[in-house]
This record gives structure tokens, C-alpha cells and sequence, in this order.
């Protein structure tokens, strides 16, 4: 995936509402290479009306069992509906893709397919 | 202590706990079902195998014994948490504040390295901007 962004020369980055150090330790543990944003208050995430209020999560931390981060402290709280933007070089948004079901996300094919769409 | 009572009391534990293990590991690849049936009868099967090892035990002794009931009583309560977990699919949307058109709104957060990065910095670039749920 990272390959085919690339030729596009897109930037990718994800926002959540881990704090900066879970963010870090997330980066590290499942080795990423995109920029990781921290909304600990979640302002950007109410800002841009994602708010998922009382999602039930888990809390993670640096350690993986079966190749799963390893779930503990399971937890209601307030997070971001998943949801992907592509925006181009002008800052216009240009595709908005949001599941009406949290446990699923953008497949990459989508993913592509709007970005092959928005950048001919 | 009943034998087979504790057999099914363990079995049931690993297929609660396999059906999870299973499901959640298609996170990360994105491979998540839509609908995840496997889970729901696992999950379902190792809820009434943990009941029937607690219904047999007693019908060999009254007091319940901790290697037949600790499996199941862990079986049942995971199995029926996400069991009903699954109940609660839909994300409550409808509150977007952008549509397609819209210029980004402005903001200013910090990256996991501890650095400030505004919405600005995105300017001139194209960019896939993902909101997530966090590390898990």
C-alpha cells in the first residue's frame, strides 16, 4: 500500500486520541512509517464532528501476544469514528470515507481507488 | 471432582478464548469480517459447552469444584460480553463537520515525538488523513 501511496506522493498521517507517549509506543511496537498525531482532548477530533462517544476499547501497550497487541484494561470511552480523508496540495478535501460500523475500516482497495480517482 | 465436567469446563475456555484470538488477529491486516459469523457461533458453543460442564458437575457433587468452574465462569463472561459487544455495531454518525469541497479546518496537535504540527504544515502536499481509534 505504501508503495502505490507513494507513487501519488501522498502524505499519510493518522490522528487518535492517544497521548503522546501511547502514540510513540504504538509507532514503535507495530513499526510505522506515518505520522502518528496525538488529540488527547479530543478537540480536533470534536472539531471535525467524529466524536464516537462511549466506544467500548482497550488500552495497549508495548507488549504483543500471537502477534496482538495485548489487550488490557478494557474501557468505555469517547474516541474517533474511523474515518479517512484524502486532501489535496491546496488543502481542499477531496474524498471522505466513514464506516457506519466501527469494527470495520477503508479498505485499501477503496482507499486507492479514490485516490487514483482524485489525482488522475 | 468429575473428569469430563472439567474437560468441557477447559474446552469451552479455548474456544472462547481461540474464537477471540482468531477474530481480533485480523485486525491489524484489515481483514475484519463484515460479518463475523465463525465468532458468533465459537463464541455461542463455548457459552453453553461452560454451562453444561457446571450442569454436569453438579450432578456428581454440590460443591463446585475451582478447576471446573473457574474456565467456564471466565468462558460465560467473556462469551456473553462480546457476544453482545457485537450487538452494538453501529457508530453513532451523522455530527460530520466537513463535507467534500471544504478546505481543512485549522488545527494544531502534536506528533508521537512530542512535536507541534498544524494543519498548515500539510500545505502543498497531498495527504491521506486518517482519524483512528488509537494503539490496539
Amino acid at each position: 500500500m505504501q508503495a502505490d501511496l507513494d507513487k501519488y506522493k501522498l502524505t499519510v498521517i493518522a490522528l487518535s486520541k492517544d497521548t503522546v507517549d501511547e502514540a510513540a509506543i504504538h509507532k514503535e511496537r507495530d513499526q510505522l512509517k506515518m505520522t502518528l498525531l496525538s488529540d488527547e482532548k479530543l478537540k480536533v477530533i470534536k472539531q471535525y464532528g467524529l466524536e464516537h462517544h462511549k466506544a467500548f476499547g482497550f488500552n495497549t501497550g508495548r507488549f504483543k501476544m500471537f502477534g496482538i497487541p495485548l489487550a488490557l484494561r478494557p474501557s468505555f470511552k469517547a474516541m474517533a469514528i474511523p474515518t479517512s480523508l484524502i486532501i489535496d496540495e491546496k488543502g481542499v478535501i477531496k474524498w471522505i470515507d466513514q464506516t457506519d460500523d466501527y469494527r470495520l475500516r477503508s479498505s485499501e482497495e477503496r482507499i486507492l481507488e479514490a485516490v487514483k480517482a482524485v489525482f488522475k | 471432582m468429575d473428569l469430563t465436567a472439567m474437560s468441557i469446563s477447559v474446552v469451552s475456555f479455548v474456544v472462547v478464548m481461540g474464537a477471540l484470538v482468531s477474530y481480533l488477529s485480523t485486525i491489524p491486516s484489515g481483514k475484519v469480517p463484515v460479518r463475523p459469523m465463525g465468532l458468533v457461533f465459537f463464541l455461542s458453543l463455548g457459552v453453553l459447552l461452560a454451562i453444561t460442564s457446571i450442569v454436569w458437575n453438579y450432578q456428581f457433587s454440590l460443591s463446585p469444584h475451582v478447576v471446573v468452574v473457574f474456565p467456564a465462569f471466565f468462558a460465560i463472561c467473556m462469551g456473553t460480553f462480546f457476544l453482545w459487544v457485537l450487538t452494538q455495531p453501529k457508530t453513532p454518525l451523522g455530527d460530520l463537520k466537513i463535507k467534500i469541497g471544504d478546505h481543512l479546518l485549522p488545527f494544531e496537535v502534536k506528533t508521537s515525538e512530542g512535536k507541534q504540527f498544524l494543519s498548515n504544515d500539510l500545505m502543498g502536499k497531498r495527504t491521506l488523513f486518517k482519524f483512528f481509534r488509537g494503539g490496539w
